[in-house]
């Protein structure tokens, strides 16, 4: 599943994701676990939380970003 | 209005030690280098604010020394504007690096620490906003943490000063210590260590979500963070317009007219006879009766409100989160959220608005930013002089000549995006934490500005009405009113006197407001003068900052096409209202 179609308050891990050093500059990485905070409406970011910061992606970087449910 | 960025080139001499400030964005950095320096730098609670570094000197005992500040990256791999400044200066060598770390986010910043000890330079860590960290629960072992980094941690807290004494003292001892550069590692190995140190050092007590975090969340939530920020947008606009108005009604105009101007205009008098030359000092365009009154009890108290209110939302933190909450609408227009910021900012000036918009990275992005900004975004100089000129009259046309320029920002927005090439910049940007303002930083920014606003406006402002009182008393006017004439009263539908304004909005925005002042106007032209005034030419010092940051052509294009569309809007409004008008 990409983090587009995740679901408000959940937790996920990274499995797959772009190659931006970006991403990993913010401690997005491949096995980062993180929760899903909100999802704006039209298409706006989704924002995360990783660790005790707040990211907020864009939508179509999220589409991008693969990552499976932990519970 | 001078940019900061020109100011920094001077030359270093060579027996001076030199320190590059350096870190993540928004760890405090600026703030650091103003209270080590007494350079004043912009800082602010979001990612960017530096864009350019700035130079400063710094003595500690006898040696000297200067310090650059270097704009804020999350890493060194150049591709960002402001990762190439930081690369390049650190290329050229350097004494010894302050590496200022973010308490609270310590993993993230350990990754750019580790990649500057791969340079061949003595580094000395501040552990900054401990403070904040502390209020969160977070602990850090300064200690430990220097022992695993190989090198000083000093904990700080910028905003007061705790700490920086240390800090300097030791990076001038260290500066003159030989250093070897860290072999590279990879990022994988890098990630492994920064980890290990981190569940070293770092020790976390969770207790329960404190007030301020329950807000932290709250307002990145579309419900209810889109009806917060629609909140917080009409409580400032409210402190403005009603603070401005009480304090320009009870203080500042009884002053001015009842005590300052009586008293000049006997002092000119008794001096000067009767004649023209007495006119042009206390006539009624008279450049001591409105050379005071129109920038000190119209302009400046609303400007000062303005200004109190946005800096308090800029250090809170509160204003990248609108730009999360707004990015599904800015992105319609071609822009990603985040450059809410610098169109917010233009609703201060637009000079440090259109420099801003560097942070967005795209030409494109950087191209509608500035043209929205200098369209339809009027400064707080105009909104002061608009203020002035309908608040009194009519607090409904006030409202639609705002609600036209969003409309039409939005509608600039839309036509660029779709004329000019190239894609928006997709947003990734980390929140920052909401911190409660620091007073004495804030006070100095306020001072700061207030003092820019003094005297980048008060000294073309001053010069637009000596120009207005010598044509109002010479009668040049009235030889340029002739001229013109058709085009203002015809199509327009406002007396000729109103052509003094389009003379004197050249200079500066608010100055095309303010000769509406004194002319007797009806509702109806009070908004057509307003939407003239408020698309009409951006005023000199946005003129010359859009030929240095884009090209002359740009700049000339966007004089052309607001120039244009004030003339259009405001004659279309002024025919469809008489329309409306003479039907009813
Ligand atoms: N509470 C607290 N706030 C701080 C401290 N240091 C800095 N700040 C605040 O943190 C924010 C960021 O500071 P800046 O100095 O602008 O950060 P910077 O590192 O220069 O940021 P960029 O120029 O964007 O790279 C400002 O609002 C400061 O007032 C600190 O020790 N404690
Ligand atoms: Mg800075």
């Amino acid at each position: 599943m990409t983090l587009a179609f995740g679901n408000k308050r959940a937790k996920y891990r990274v499995l797959k994701l772009p190659d931006s050093h970006f991403l990993k500059a913010l401690g997005l990485r491949k096995g980062t676990e993180f929760t899903l905070e909100c999802k704006h409406p039209f298409k706006g970011p989704v924002v995360v939380k990783v660790g005790c910061r707040c990211i907020a992606i864009d939508y179509d970087i999220a589409r991008d970003i693969e990552v499976e449910e932990v519970s | 209005m001078k940019c900061h960025s020109s100011q920094n080139q001077k030359p270093i001499s060579d027996e001076k030690i030199k320190i590059l400030l350096m870190g993540n964005p928004n760890v405090g950095k600026s703030v650091i280098f103003s209270k080590l320096t007494g350079v004043h730098v912009d800082s602010s609670n979001y990612v960017g604010t530096t864009v350019d570094y700035t130079i400063g000197d710094v003595n500690f005992g006898r040696q000297q020394g200067v310090m650059i500040d270097v704009p804020g990256v999350y890493s060194l791999e150049a591709t960002s504007e402001a990762e190439k400044v930081a690369v390049s200066l650190l290329e050229e060598g350097a004494d010894v690096i302050i590496c200022v770390l973010d308490a609270t986010h310590l993993e993230r910043n350990l990754d750019l620490a580790y990649q500057l000890k791969e340079y061949p330079i003595p580094i000395v860590y501040s552990l900054n906003l401990v403070d904040v960290a502390k209020r969160q629960g977070i602990n850090i072992d300064a200690k430990k943490l220097s022992e695993e980094l190989g090198a000083p941690v000093i904990p700080t807290v910028a905003i007061k000063n705790t700490g920086l004494m240390d800090l300097l003292r030791t990076s001038m001892k260290l500066a003159k210590e030989e250093r070897i550069p860290r072999p590279k590692l990879t990022e994988e190995e890098r990630w492994k260590k920064i980890k290990d140190i981190v569940a070293k050092v770092q020790t976390k007590v969770d207790s329960g979500p404190t007030f301020i975090e329950i807000l932290e969340d709250k307002t990145i939530q579309p419900w209810p963070g889109i009806p917060l920020a629609l909140l917080v947008l009409i409580i400032s606009l409210g402190v403005v317009i009603g603070g401005g108005k009480a304090l320009r009604a009870l203080v500042l105009l009884p002053l001015v007219r009842d005590v300052i101007q009586p008293f000049l205009t006997n002092l000119v008098s008794l001096v000067v006879p009767p004649g023209i030359f007495r006119n042009l000092l206390v006539g009624d365009y008279g450049i001591l009766i409105i050379g005071i009154e129109w920038p000190f009890a119209l302009i400046l108290p609303y400007v000062f409100l303005f200004y109190i209110v946005f800096s308090f939302l800029e250090d809170s933190g509160y204003m990248p989160r609108i730009g999360v909450l707004a990015d599904g609408l800015l992105r319609r227009i071609g822009i990603q959220g985040g450059n809410i910021i610098p169109i917010m900012l233009g609703y201060g000036c637009a000079v440090p608005a259109i420099l801003g918009s560097r942070v967005a990275n795209t030409y494109k992005e950087r191209i509608i930013v500035a043209a929205l900004v200098s369209f339809a975004v009027p400064c707080a100089s105009q909104s002061a002089a608009f203020m002035s000129l309908l608040g009194d009259r009519s607090i409904l046309a006030l409202a639609s000549v705002y609600l036209l320029s969003i409309l039409v920002a939005l509608l600039v927005g839309i036509i660029i995006n779709k004329m000019v090439p190239g894609k928006s910049q997709p947003m990734l940007l980390e929140v920052p934490n909401l911190l409660w303002p620091d007073k004495d930083a804030f006070k100095k920014k306020l001072k700061l500005r207030m003092k820019n606003f003094l005297i980048d406006a008060e000294g073309p402002m001053l010069l637009g009405i000596v120009i207005a009182s010598v044509i109002a008393e010479t009668g040049i006017l009235n030889e340029f009113s002739r001229l013109i004439g058709p085009l203002v009263e015809g199509w327009l539908g406002l007396p000729k006197e109103a052509s003094l304004s389009l003379l004197l909005g050249i200079m500066r925005r608010e100055l095309a407001v303010l000769p509406l002042l004194e002319l007797n106007l009806t509702t109806l032209q009070l908004i057509v003068g307003s939407v003239i005034a408020l698309f009409y030419l951006p005023c000199l010092s946005v003129f010359a900052v859009l030929a240095k940051e884009f090209s002359l052509k740009v700049a000339l294009l966007i004089g052309l096409a607001t120039t244009t569309s004030a003339f259009l809007f405001g004659g279309i409004i002024n025919q469809l209202g008489r329309l409306i008008l003479g039907v009813m």
